[in-house]
């Protein structure tokens, strides 16, 4: 008795303490949020406000039902002298939620409004199981959004059975004017008047201190200032997860959206969520018993009975022949399934060694197979019967979760750098990115031309080189930049050989990834290929102003001829130069001159198996960027990446 | 594996979970994927039917990742971490595959000889 007040008393003082920590934070957070000029500052520090006031909420409960639970059982024990309540309880796991995402309903009349500002809330999620509180980071969201993603993994440690987790989801208008006071009416009404009619119409209601709460008016711009110096996150989803939505998968599930259209905070849900919640029981990664046994099969020879040390983890009793296998990873000598299907009883004592032994039956394929399983005195064979009884009732309790290991995932702490602040935005998904900027190109294209004609003078130029035959002159003009031998930037880690091969060496089409060893290249003619020019030594990025729209400048380029035939690329030389046979010539100047049928398909196909020849190398991001790009604007490419 | 707008897809899939690896500082798979709805379905050498435009996996780099976890020439991606890649554009796809701040990708893949082994199976 004396044990059990000493551990409930241990666990009030845990529990305090946590207590006091929390409030601490609090205070802290309440500084902090009163101090804070930033926006972003106050949202983050009125999160951390919500999530230790959450906590605190949950601890005092949770302080609550012990001091209750400590009363009943007083009382029970004065009542009757209860044996020990000896209920089986099945044992704790952890529970993992991640990859939690949140699709979003935007109204089509939403991405087409042009008029006042990108509405933006802050939102995160506050992840609850029992006295456990997690937040995941907060996330900005927009009408460019078509999802919140929250990219937390969280794990509960002490998870139970029947666990309820719930997800709540909270948000703040990002817009509202938290500084007291002032709410200027002449301001709201200039917004309202440039508003549409409608919304000018909620503002004014939201203003108007006739109109109802506050808080509420639809007024997505000015407000009042709430309660708490500082904004005030609202719930906008719940839900409830238990173990029936474990699942080593993603699934979605259904939430409960409070709040509508006219609330500042709203943000327009689809109304589901959509996450990955995996459970790993104790009895699943963790020894439940061990201890050495003895093992007979039936069926098997009647009197050999081998040696080992057993141990129950997860779906099998694992049978080593010696205990320190284990720690050296020695694959046990055999495994007998301990799952659903298995039976175990307790057979008669053996009449040698008066020792009563287990068998474990399970079906392989059809087959029944039996073991018999003995320990060395009778108390051990109880501690693996009861052994055996707990992973069955731990079994039935976790259900699915123990069919197999569910991994969970620790987030590996590198991570926090990487993440970039727009997540998954369908808009910017369809820009092409400034490496690849047109002016690039067109660079490359003229610098082609000028190797080519450099080519033209050595008098070796192939067949197809009459297409390029007008002057040179012309494709100079509309070059933004007006420099002439352009030096490409240098790479930071290319060591850059700017000597020109003195032979005319044909490279095969793109297999530039290797290494960013490039040197500016070439001398080689091009062999023509489906898509725009690859360059030959990309420059990581260059920033040009440019003027001219993608269109503008195909149509120019086109005008001179180039159009679907100005396909170059090439190989950067590698850097011992090695001459290339002169069945390659051949083989490129065949492919040119076939160009002109749409024969790019192949191509297309062909230009990614010469990434073949390293294969975990993968070119700079700028090269790829020019090449995407390239192979966008080229409908007759089937485009393949490496990832 | 042919679709009708607007009705769910329904596909025998096996799950692979494939390790990034890490080579400097990209995370790499070690698979190529061909298709997507702004491609032209005809040009796909691995679909059956000619007007699928899924996410295909073209080549397994051997020894990597991807063939490790048990990916194979020829199956059709239908799912990464929960994200749908039957109606996705070239791009997005790949985007999806290649997060940085991810090192697992779950993919949900379909490949014939599921289907088969599963109507073999129900005779």
């Amino acid at each position: 008795m004396a044990s059990v007040n000493n551990s409930i008393n241990q666990r009030d003082s845990d529990i305090q303490k946590k207590i006091d920590h929390e409030i601490r934070m609090r205070d802290g957070a309440c500084k902090l949020l009163a101090a804070c000029t930033q926006r972003d500052q106050a949202l983050e520090a009125s999160k951390s406000l919500l999530t230790c006031n959450t906590r605190i909420m949950a601890y005092m409960s949770e302080l609550q039902r012990m001091k209750e639970a400590q009363v009943m059982q007083r009382v029970a024990r004065r009542s009757s002298e209860a044996g020990p309540t000896d209920d089986r309880r099945p044992c704790k796991g952890k529970v993992a939620i991640s990859d939690l995402r949140i699709p979003l309903m935007w109204k089509d009349t939403e991405y087409f409004k042009n008029k006042g500002e990108l509405h933006r809330c802050a939102v995160f999620c506050l992840l609850q199981m029992g006295g456990e509180i997690h937040d995941t980071d907060m996330v900005m969201v927009d009408r460019t959004l078509t999802d919140i993603c929250f990219d937390n993994t969280i794990v509960f440690n002490e998870a139970s059975p029947g666990f309820d987790l719930r997800v709540e989801l909270y948000s703040c208008s990002s817009e509202e004017d938290y500084s007291a006071g002032s709410t200027p009416r002449k301001l709201a009404s200039k917004l309202s008047s440039s508003l549409g009619r409608s919304a000018g119409k909620k503002l004014r209601a939201a203003v108007d201190p006739g109109a109802g709460s506050p808080t509420g008016g639809g007024a997505t711009l000015l407000l009042p200032v709430p309660a708490v110096a500082g904004p005030k996150y609202h719930l906008l989803a719940h839900t409830s997860l238990s173990l029936a939505h474990v699942q080593d998968n993603f699934r979605t599930h259904d939430l409960i959206t409070s709040g509508n259209e006219e609330c500042t905070y709203w943000v327009p849900l689809y109304g589901s969520v959509c996450c990955r919640l995996a459970a790993q029981p104790d009895c699943m990664n963790q020894q439940m018993m061990s201890g050495c046994l003895k093992v007979k099969q039936l069926g098997g020879d009647p009197q050999s009975s081998t040696n080992v040390y057993g141990v129950l983890k997860g779906t099998n009793l694992s049978c080593y022949h010696r205990q320190e296998d284990i720690e050296s990873n020695v694959e046990p000598a055999f495994t007998i399934a301990i799952n659903k299907e298995t039976r175990i009883r307790a057979s008669e004592k053996d009449p040698d060694s008066n020792v009563q032994s287990i068998s474990i039956s399970n079906l392989y394929g059809g087959e029944e197979v039996t073991h018999t399983v003995s320990a060395d005195s009778r108390q051990e064979t109880h501690r693996w019967m009861e052994a055996f009884w707990q992973h069955f009732y731990d079994m039935s309790q976790w259900k699915q979760c123990c069919d197999d290991l569910m991994k969970i995932d620790l987030p590996s702490p590198r991570k926090a750098a990487l993440v970039t602040s727009k997540q998954g935005s369908l808009y910017h998904e369809m820009v092409i990115d400034t490496a690849g900027d047109i002016g690039t190109v067109t660079d490359i294209l003229t610098r082609r031309m000028q190797e080519l004609e450099l080519r033209s003078q050595l008098g070796t130029s192939p067949p197809w080189m009459s297409l390029f035959a007008e002057s040179p002159g012309r494709q100079r003009s509309p070059r933004l930049a007006g420099h002439s031998p352009r030096t490409p930037r240098r790479l930071p880690r290319s060591p850059l050989s700017p000597s020109r091969c003195p032979r005319p060496s044909l490279l095969s089409s793109d297999a530039s990834l290797t290494s960013d060893s490039d040197s500016p290249c070439s001398t080689s003619p091009c062999s023509r290929h489906g898509g725009l020019a690859e360059p030959l030594s990309l420059p990581s990025s260059r920033f040009r102003p440019r003027t001219l729209s993608l269109d503008a400048k195909l149509s120019t380029l086109r005008g001179r001829g180039y159009g679907g035939a100005l396909q170059c690329s090439c190989q950067p030389p590698t850097s011992s130069l090695t001459p290339i046979p002169a069945q390659r010539v051949s083989q490129a100047t065949l492919s040119c001159s076939s160009s002109t049928s749409s024969n790019s398909s192949s191509e297309g196909r062909r230009s990614p198996e010469s990434l073949d020849s390293s294969p975990f190398s993968r070119p700079s991001s700028a090269r790829r960027s020019l090449r995407s790009m390239r192979a966008k604007l080229d409908p007759r490419n089937w485009l393949q990446s490496q990832v | 594996m042919s679709f009708i707008p607007g009705q769910p897809v329904t596909a025998v899939v096996q799950r692979i979970e494939i390790r990034k690896l890490r080579q400097g500082e990209h995370l790499i798979l070690g698979f190529s994927i061909g298709g997507g709805i702004d491609q032209d379905p005809g040009q796909n050498p691995f679909s059956e039917d000619k007007s699928d435009k899924g996410i295909y996996v073209t080549r397994v780099t051997p020894g990597g990742p991807a063939e490790v976890a048990g990916l194979m020439m020829g199956d059709k991606v239908m799912q990464v971490n929960g994200w749908d890649m039957t109606m996705v554009t070239h791009d997005q796809a790949r985007k999806r595959l290649t997060k940085k701040n991810e090192d697992v990708v779950r993919l949900l893949v379909t490949r014939k000889s599921l289907e088969q082994a599963v109507r073999h199976s129900m005779m």
